[in-house]
């Protein structure tokens, strides 16, 4: 674990987020996170959305403190830390993101020749804008309320109403298809979207799935215990152990 | 060198009075490379229990301006498998490693302690204690954690600092970390405010920030100061210390040393700077 200092460049309004581009000498990878003190009792964790060799972009919410920093602000950070997403000469890529977690897969968009992305979201108005992805990824859309897109959520086995389409049927065909699966949603889905995974490839490779787990990590390093997960091996730190976890070692609940 | 445990056979020597509170440090050398060893007096470990505990379920953790609240169930691995895993880690500490062993039944806590004590480089254990502990529960518990045979601390809730103390004391405890952190109440952020006042969406716990320090310090003055120290044994200070200025005034109303908690998870090099001021006196 590193201690570095970043330099906070600009926060932009990126609806629904605010785009923070910080540059540091030591930028973390797609799925791995830093520490950022940014003045109140805990540091706040930071993923990024884009890596360059200079630093990286990430995507808070509105009201984020480190958006309140001025432009050339020195950001004392811890990391990069955890274990990101590890993806080996892919050439088939699916991403599956809740669309309020979409952020920590961004850095995944280009890191293949064929991306697909499906995102669920509760209605048409929180969908990415197709404009902000890369022109070659190709983009499905679920709906809970069926507003555009298929009707969600993703792994519902219930028929579709009429006039409305389920994604199962193609999910299972994507999950076939693709080389590496990775995943941001809330952990709590991960049980069911394991099982999808399961019946869609009869032996799944170690990391086929990676999902990242999202959770509040006050310490980074393993010393708080707040972040401990149950896993099929036992309890488990996201800080450390994590944030990226093989969808099937956590999706046995 | 400071001693904790005057009159114990073996003694509890700190080359500095501080080290990290109980929870905010793991076992062993998750912060070795922000803080370089021998920097710390004492190695105070997470939470172990005889047996595996698994972690709270539900909000852990709450902010509220500087204040942060914690209930995470004290997971640990259980005593045998924390031996296992930083055993070693243990025997080779430049500093006395002081487990805090959490006190459930007295044939429980006997066992742990024993255990724990049979590690190399352990040099004492810190006794934490249930918030709602009888007096009678409580020094039971203090003598079967004595089974270990090494210097005791034992970490006095904050609500019963009056109660407990002085039983603690007369019952054996070499020194007495005061206190634990306070027990505290807050409305998790997007409940409505009628349903948190009806009690269905508010998280229970572990108080930090630094609104601890007053009533730390108001303790200290009660039960350690010169010329009020009621005790006779050291104290360790503990809630919300924030800088060597904190460190200092603790020391100056009678503590013999004092722990960082939630601090260091945001600031690690705040063990180092408290360090530092004490070695320039
Ligand atoms: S964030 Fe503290 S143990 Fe994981």
């Amino acid at each position: 674990m590193k201690q570095q200092t970043a330099t906070f460049r600009f926060a932009l309004p990126s609806p629904p987020h605010w785009a923070v581009r910080l540059d540091v000498a030591q930028p973390p990878r797609a799925g791995q996170y830093v520490l950022a003190e940014c003045g109140g009792p805990l540091r706040e964790a930071l993923f990024p959305a884009d890596v360059d060799a200079d630093g990286f972009t990430a995507l808070t919410p509105r009201g984020h403190p480190i958006t309140r920093l001025l432009p050339g602000a020195s950001v004392d950070l811890l990391g990069p830390l955890g274990n990101g997403f590890r993806l080996d000469r892919v050439q088939r890529l699916l991403l599956i993101a809740e669309a309020d977690k979409l952020s920590v897969l961004r850095p995944l968009l280009n890191a293949a020749p064929a991306v697909t992305l499906v995102v669920e979201g509760p209605t048409r108005a929180r969908m990415p804008a197709p404009d902000s992805l890369p022109p070659a990824v190709e983009l499905l859309l679920v709906t809970l309320d069926g507003s555009v897109g298929y009707l969600g959520p993703l792994e519902s086995q219930e028929p579709a109403p009429a006039g409305q389409e389920r994604i199962g049927p193609l999910l299972a065909e994507l999950i076939a298809w693709t080389e590496w699966l990775c995943l941001a949603c809330r952990r709590e889905r991960y049980p069911a979207l394991a099982g999808l995974v399961r019946q869609a490839r009869l032996q799944p490779t170690a990391h086929f799935a990676q999902a990242l787990v999202h959770t509040e990590m006050p310490c980074g390093v393993g010393a708080c215990d707040v972040c401990r997960i149950p896993t099929r091996h036992g309890e488990k730190h996201v800080c450390t152990d994590g944030p990226v976890f093989d969808l099937l070692e956590i999706g046995n609940e | 060198m400071i001693e904790l445990a005057p009159t114990h056979k073996y003694g509890l020597s700190l080359p500095t009075p501080v080290m990290p509170a109980a929870g905010v440090f793991g076992y062993g050398d998750v912060y070795r490379d922000l803080l370089e060893e021998g920097v710390l007096g004492a190695l105070v470990t997470n939470p172990i229990s005889l047996r595996p505990r698994n972690v709270a379920q539900g909000q852990r953790i709450l902010t509220r301006g500087e204040q942060v609240l914690l209930h995470t169930g004290l997971p640990n691995a259980g005593a045998k498998a924390i031996l296992r895993q930083y055993g070693k880690y243990w025997e080779r500490s430049p500093v006395p490693v002081i487990p805090h062993l959490v006190a459930t039944t007295p044939a429980e806590t006997s066992k742990a302690a024993v255990l724990l004590s049979a590690a190399r480089g352990v040099g004492g254990i810190e006794l934490g204690l249930a918030e709602n502990v009888s007096e009678d529960k409580a020094v039971e518990l203090l003598h079967a954690a004595q089974d270990s045979g090494l210097p005791l601390i034992v970490q006095v809730p904050f609500s019963r600092v009056d109660a407990l103390a002085p039983r603690l004391v007369e019952a054996g405890a070499d020194a007495l970390t005061l206190t634990a952190p306070p027990r505290a109440v807050l409305p998790l952020p997007d409940a409505p405010e009628d349903k948190a006042e009806s009690g269905t969406r508010l998280m229970r716990g572990r108080l930090y920030g630094p609104a601890v320090f007053p009533l730390l310090l108001n303790v200290l003055a009660r039960f350690a100061a010169p010329g009020a120290n009621q005790l006779h044994v050291p104290i360790i200070a503990c809630g919300g210390v924030a800088s060597p200025a904190d460190a200092l005034t603790c020391i100056s109303l009678g503590a013999a040393a004092v722990q960082v908690d939630v601090l260091v998870w945001r600031t690690p090099g705040v063990l180092r700077e408290i360090a530092a001021a004490f070695k320039a006196l």
